[in-house]
């Protein structure tokens, strides 16, 4: 699905190792969520390596109901030719928290690319928070990932990515040495409305990424998106007073998305702990709104 | 509104489309219909938004001529890469005479604007523009595109409107991309004018620097597909917030 794109035209190189998208290179998962008597269920569960999902667990003390799945890999992390595909289904009135077992490593590459394609798809009532962790893209890394969202009008998402500069404390420190990380991701109703599109293609040796008004300064960037009716859209936006606290370095800042689709909650600091700690903060507002329950204290461990 | 326009300034597509040589394949008035619609006197609106230099200035994140200088380089690539794609296409579907196409793109250029300001900015603006040439140019698709505009059947992006305008008049693709870009440098350039203590030397001294680029920018999206549209400036994205939340502000945006 990505051939076409343009951004992935010097990298159409094969891995001397296992071909591109070849067997233990074509990661897929599918999960789907369904309501069930006392709590959803995580119903469907088609994987096959080095994606995997093994069961849903039950440990939000906030949510005792909410099914909470951790995508874990058995390759480590991401590397050149890999072609992921993540599907989440989530039947109407149900609900769940997916997450990644740890930082997200993109390996540093020397042929090719890796790609992940992510297809969520709400239906009616339904409530889905898609909290990954951090993803780390190693020097000369090219990824590129599109995400597509189907979701009823009366359902809430909240989709949370964070990109780390790279290995920033390795060696003499990777900041900004990938090649490419491509992002799109596309909003519509079920019966094709389009809602928005978001779309980044980051080249830091095309574009310098420290320039100011794009990263200046700041290391790490959070991006979240609400989806959510429009009355609990108006009253996150509400609950956000965006700063740009150079002294603290950390900005964030909250905006309306077009066609009353949601919001989206951008954070901007220097290492992962603020940006999680902010983006927590923010998610806990929008499931207070949409579910009427806050986010936990996080783990000790986390 | 739409009637004063057009009683007042109707230009004949005769002289519009007159060609001449002198030197340069482009006539005298091909260039001067170009400066018209480079000018930052063209009432479009374009004055009231500042594309968030003025909560950058308020943050002291953009504080003299150099920092604005980089201010108004990271506006111009964000541009060249998201609307200026989006006046590429639109002109290329003006020369097919496709207003489906015209429609589709205006849409999805609507639809990549995640702030309500930047929004704002591009629709004013966008219809400011359109209903001026609809009054000005003997043509139907600005008239129509703006009747589309009224109607709600389209958002009325500014990228289109400007690569419906310049298309008509027959200006070239890559001349209607220079008088966007410039577009965004004169307007970041003239609302710092009025928010810092900047010389007017300072500001037309970058705006030559940054137009200067302008080639580099173009060659990189020049056969860039609608789909292509992309930016990355979130500090732009957290300031625009900012402004949206501001209570001390001068400007739209």
């Amino acid at each position: 699905m990505f051939s076409g794109a343009r951004e992935l035209g010097a990298y159409q190189d094969e891995p001397p190792q296992l071909p591109s998208g070849s067997f233990g290179k074509n990661a897929m998962l599918r999960l789907g969520f369904e309501p069930g008597p006392h709590r959803s269920l995580l119903r469907t569960l088609h994987r096959r390596a080095p994606l995997i999902v093994q069961q849903a667990l039950y440990w939000d003390e906030e949510m005792p109901g909410l099914p909470c799945v951790s995508i874990i890999s058995n390759a480590g992390g991401i590397l050149q030719g890999d072609r992921n595909v993540v599907e989440i289904d989530m039947a109407a009135g149900s609900q769940a928290h997916v997450t990644t077992q740890s930082a997200t490593r993109i390996h540093e590459m020397d042929a090719n690319y890796a790609s992940q394609t992510q297809e969520l798809t709400l239906a009616a009532g339904s409530y889905l928070e898609y909290i990954a962790r951090p993803i780390i893209p190693a020097r000369n890394s090219r990824f590129i990932q599109a995400t597509k969202v189907s979701i009823d009008p009366t359902a809430t998402l909240i989709y949370s990515e964070i990109l780390m500069p790279g290995r920033k404390h390795y060696g003499d420190g990777e900041i900004f040495q990938y090649k490419l990380f491509s992002s799109t991701v596309e909003a519509a109703r079920p019966d094709g409305t389009a809602l928005f599109a978001e779309k980044f293609v980051i080249e830091p040796d095309v574009s310098e990424l420290s320039r100011m008004g794009v990263m200046g300064g700041f290391h790490v960037f959070g991006n979240v998106i609400v989806l959510t009716p429009k009355e609990n859209a108006d009253a996150l936006f509400d609950r956000v007073t965006p700063a740009f606290d150079a002294d603290n370095e950390i900005a964030y800042g909250a905006s309306r998305l077009p066609n009353d689709a949601g919001i989206i909650f951008k954070v901007l600091a220097m290492e992962s702990a603020p940006v999680m700690a902010k983006i927590r903060e923010f998610w806990s507002e929008a499931r207070e709104i949409a579910a009427g329950h806050r986010v936990p204290e996080n783990f000790l461990w986390a | 509104m739409v009637m004063d326009i057009r009683m007042a300034t109707v230009i004949p597509m005769t002289t519009i489309m007159t060609t001449e040589g002198g030197g340069s394949d482009r006539s005298l008035s091909e260039l001067l219909y170009l400066l018209q619609f480079a000018d930052s006197a063209l009432p479009v609106g374009g004055f009231s938004f500042s594309n968030g230099l003025e909560t950058a200035i308020q943050q002291g994140i953009v504080d003299g001529p150099a920092t604005l200088r980089t201010y108004t380089e990271t506006s111009m690539w964000q541009a060249a890469t998201s609307d200026g794609v989006a006046v590429l296409c639109a002109h290329r579907a003006v020369e097919a005479g496709d207003v489906d196409e015209l429609m589709r793109i205006d849409r999805l250029t609507y639809q990549r604007k995640l702030n309500e300001e930047t929004r704002l900015m591009t629709v004013r603006m966008g219809k400011k523009l359109c209903e001026l040439s609809a009054g000005m140019i003997e043509e139907p698709l600005p008239r129509d595109w703006f009747q589309k505009i009224r109607s709600g059947e389209t958002p009325g992006t500014h990228p289109v409107s400007l690569a419906i305008t310049l298309g008509t008049l027959k200006a070239n693709r890559r001349d209607a991309f220079g008088v966007h870009q410039y577009g965004v440098a004169n307007g970041v350039l003239s609302a710092a004018l009025r928010l810092m203590r900047i010389s007017f030397v300072d500001t037309q001294k970058i705006l030559l620097d940054v137009t200067a680029r302008v080639d580099t920018a173009y060659e990189r999206v020049a056969d860039a597909t609608i789909d292509e549209m992309a930016s990355f400036s979130p500090i732009i994205d957290i300031l625009a917030a900012v402004h949206v939340k501001g209570h001390v502000r001068m400007f739209m945006n």
